[in-house]
């Protein structure tokens, strides 16, 4: 089975390299989509073993990975992984997101911060932002999952050709928890640990994803 | 009564305006028809504006009619301003998917 990860990147090129280096191992090949970055992420990716595909401008997160999903998709992917740039996931989780899918066992899989301790959260995520995600998630959407806000998750062929998220940018990870579960397919979460070297998406962002999911809904 | 005057002369003039407009060809139609009923509707709510005033009162509004005017003229303005993030939310969206597709074919240009 091929496996992509596809890997958006938006002036990370501090990160960028040793990312890619620690990933390349785990799948067979990358899918890079700079995100319209202004630093050295264009020059760093030309030294890398990679597929590098460049928003001419910044479209935000959601934007880019469905970019590199589809041209993952294009590149016969069987499993494509959705990753980080800025070094937060580690790449040895790699192998428990793509097993449960090689095994037949999931379409859809999401990594978890919440089924080990491995995870060392801001206490004012961990208490206070993380369970109003949670209260959202079960209220609005009928979601159950550990994680409210999972951004590390792999998907099997068909199911990147079927879900199909319109956020570009950070409400994508909510739209596509909702897209996975209105798909019907079997989905599993497995743990991982992300590291925390910043505090990440504030509580403003949590009412920003409300707000982009709620226009997007009068969109539709 | 003078106040009114002033406010039909300014809505003709806008009229005349946008005949003009119209008819040297500097706007379409879709917008002639818009700002013809904008003014046309303004013109006819001043023209009728002391029945405007019997219905405030009955509404229970303690104030004139032309306080009425305002407020469904700040309602008005918040439906435009809804009206017009929706649509740049579309346009956001075709922007994205300019931007895939530029990203995608020069990737598949370079490759090739």
């Amino acid at each position: 089975m091929k496996v992509i990860s596809v890997i958006p990147s938006w002036n990370c090129s501090a990160t960028l390299a040793e990312v890619v280096k620690e990933v390349k191992d785990k799948v067979d090949s990358i899918v890079l989509v700079d995100d319209g970055s202004t630093d050295q992420t264009r020059e760093i990716a030309k030294l890398l073993t990679v597929d590098y595909l460049r928003h001419p401008i910044n479209r935000g997160q959601g934007a880019a990975l469905k970019t590199g999903t589809i041209y993952a998709l294009s590149q016969d992917a069987d499993v494509i992984v959705h990753f980080d740039a800025d070094g937060q996931f580690r790449a040895e989780d790699i192998p428990a997101l793509v097993n449960p899918i090689i095994k037949g066992e999931a379409e859809i899989v999401f990594g978890s911060r919440f089924l080990d301790d491995t995870t060392k959260m801001p206490a004012f995520k961990k208490k206070v932002i993380m369970p109003l995600a949670h209260f959202i998630n079960r209220v609005f959407f009928n979601i159950k999952m550990s994680d409210p806000q999972s951004g590390f998750r792999a998907f099997s062929r068909r199911a990147a050709k079927q879900l199909d998220w319109q956020q570009d940018r950070m409400a994508h990870c909510s739209e596509i928890l909702v897209a996975a579960h209105a798909s019907k397919l079997p989905i599993v979460e497995v743990p991982i640990t992300v590291l925390y070297p910043d505090f990440g998406q504030k509580l403003g962002g949590g009412f920003k994803i409300l707000y982009d999911m709620f226009i997007a809904k009068l969109n539709s | 009564m003078f106040q009114e005057f002033i406010a039909l002369a300014v809505i003709v003039f806008f009229l005349l305006r946008l005949g003009w407009q119209f008819y040297k060809d500097q706007i379409p139609k879709s917008q002639f028809i818009f700002w013809l009923s904008f003014w046309g509707v303004a013109g006819l709510l001043l023209i009728y504006i002391r029945q405007i005033d019997q219905l405030a009162a009955r509404l229970g509004f303690s104030s004139s009619g032309i306080q009425l005017l305002l407020y469904v003229a700040v309602a008005v303005i918040f439906y435009v301003i809804f009206r017009l993030r929706l649509k740049l939310a579309q346009m956001e969206k075709d922007i994205t998917e300019l931007t895939r597709l530029a990203a995608i074919s020069e990737r598949d240009k370079n490759k090739s």
